[in-house]
């Protein structure tokens, strides 16, 4: 067990899972179900739980012990990789500069329908109020849709969920759902919408359709940042 | 033909800053940002990386960083972020108790909520756009704003 307890071990699992979905999505040609963040997610937690159960232990228990000093250290990494996203919006200073009212009035009028759609489809859903509450800021990234999320009575738990979720889909269906419903016909909104969607994750996806797309996610991700911050909380209060 | 190409390579690449110094700023950038968001209130909660991609995007425009200095660290993180998620994604074996109660639900709404996010804001995006494309004499101060781009585009293209 004590092997087990330093980070050498998260590190190592989430390497060893990663790979081994970079290996199956090759393996594959690009099967959406394989998409490695996903193997990833779903791999490493069957080997937590597997591990659990033969040690005799508690998942959540074994999770926080076990795999979060690991996981905690590549986790961090998330940090500067945000920061780089104004790289590639730099770069595109000149789409910011023409567009930035479309995109400030997209963003907020866009999220404001989307949360009406939220409730609507949690209410379909069946989720009580809690759910359907935690369901409300998980456009914004983690560390402001929490707070927020416990400020209007959800659960912090399934709003971050909801979060990585969020990332995990995009990065699985985001290529899907770009083709689907033609989102390349406008860069612009493209990016954006992966950039709400996806967080981070969305927008280094969508700096792979192009120069444009990750630029726009990249300011989707701060700007929706301080639309939550500010809309959902009066949003709950109007509402639920 | 190919060689050329290489030596022109790794004559782009020594422009970037080497990769400690880099690591340097973007550890700086960090730093500050963490004490700036400290300060946020707690009501309205600003998470550190986000300041600090305002503050890079700041200090680029401003001209006081310049991009070579930071790109190709940036690449590369950007690159890894699929990996650098992975630990996001196996925290949820903490909450396992919950999808045990209701999480076919959750998961389903979460889905559909994702789906809601990207399609609606592209959209209302793109319909911002149509009005502006299609109603310029509305928006009077379109005009003014129109002719911002190309001057902006230019001293860019002059600066290359």
């Amino acid at each position: 067990m004590q092997i087990l307890t330093t980070p050498f071990f998260g590190i190592f699992l989430s390497l060893i899972v990663y790979l081994v979905g970079q290996w199956l999505f090759k393996k594959t040609h690009g099967l959406f179900f394989f998409q490695p963040l996903f193997v990833a997610m779903v791999l490493g937690i069957i080997i937590l739980v597997v591990l659990a159960k033969f040690l005799g232990q508690d998942v959540a228990n074994l999770y926080n012990t076990a795999y979060r000093p690991g996981g905690d250290i590549i986790f961090w990494f998330l940090n500067p990789a945000t920061i780089a996203f104004a790289i590639p919006l730099y770069k595109r200073n000149d789409i910011v500069k023409k567009y930035w009212a479309e995109i400030l009035s997209g963003l907020l009028f866009g999220t404001v329908i989307s949360l009406f759609a939220i409730v609507g489809v949690s209410k379909l859903i069946g989720l009580n109020q809690t759910g359907t509450a935690s369901m409300l800021p998980q456009a914004a990234t983690t560390a402001i849709a929490l707070p927020i999320s416990k400020a209007i009575g959800g659960n912090s738990s399934i709003t971050a969920m909801a979060c990585i979720l969020n990332a995990v889909i995009i990065y699985a269906l985001g290529g899907w759902l770009v083709r689907k419903f033609r989102l390349n016909d406008d860069p612009i909104g493209e990016g954006l919408g992966l950039g709400t969607a996806g967080h981070t994750v969305g927008s280094a996806f969508a700096l792979k359709l192009g120069s444009v797309q990750g630029s726009m996610a990249a300011i989707a991700v701060v700007i929706i940042g301080a639309v939550v911050d500010l809309v959902v909380p009066i949003f709950s209060h109007l509402v639920l | 033909m190919s060689q050329q190409n290489k030596s022109a390579n790794t004559n782009k690449k020594s422009q970037q800053a080497p990769l400690l110094v880099q690591m340097g700023i973007y550890a700086s950038i960090l730093f500050v940002s963490n004490i700036i968001s400290n300060l946020a209130p707690a009501s309205f909660p600003v998470p550190a990386p986000v300041i600090g991609m305002i503050l890079l995007y700041s200090l680029l425009s401003l001209h006081i960083i310049k991009v070579e200095w930071v790109d190709s660290f940036g690449a590369i993180l950007i690159n890894l972020i699929g990996f650098l998620f992975v630990p996001s994604g196996i925290s949820l074996a903490a909450n396992l108790g919950i999808m045990k109660a209701e999480g076919l639900q959750i998961v389903t709404v979460i889905i559909i909520s994702t789906i809601i996010l990207l399609l609606v804001t592209a959209y209302t995006v793109r319909f911002f756009i149509w009005l502006k494309r299609k109603h310029p004499v509305h928006l009077k101060k379109t005009k003014t704003a129109k002719s911002v781009p190309v001057h902006v585009l230019s001293r860019a293209k002059g600066e290359n």
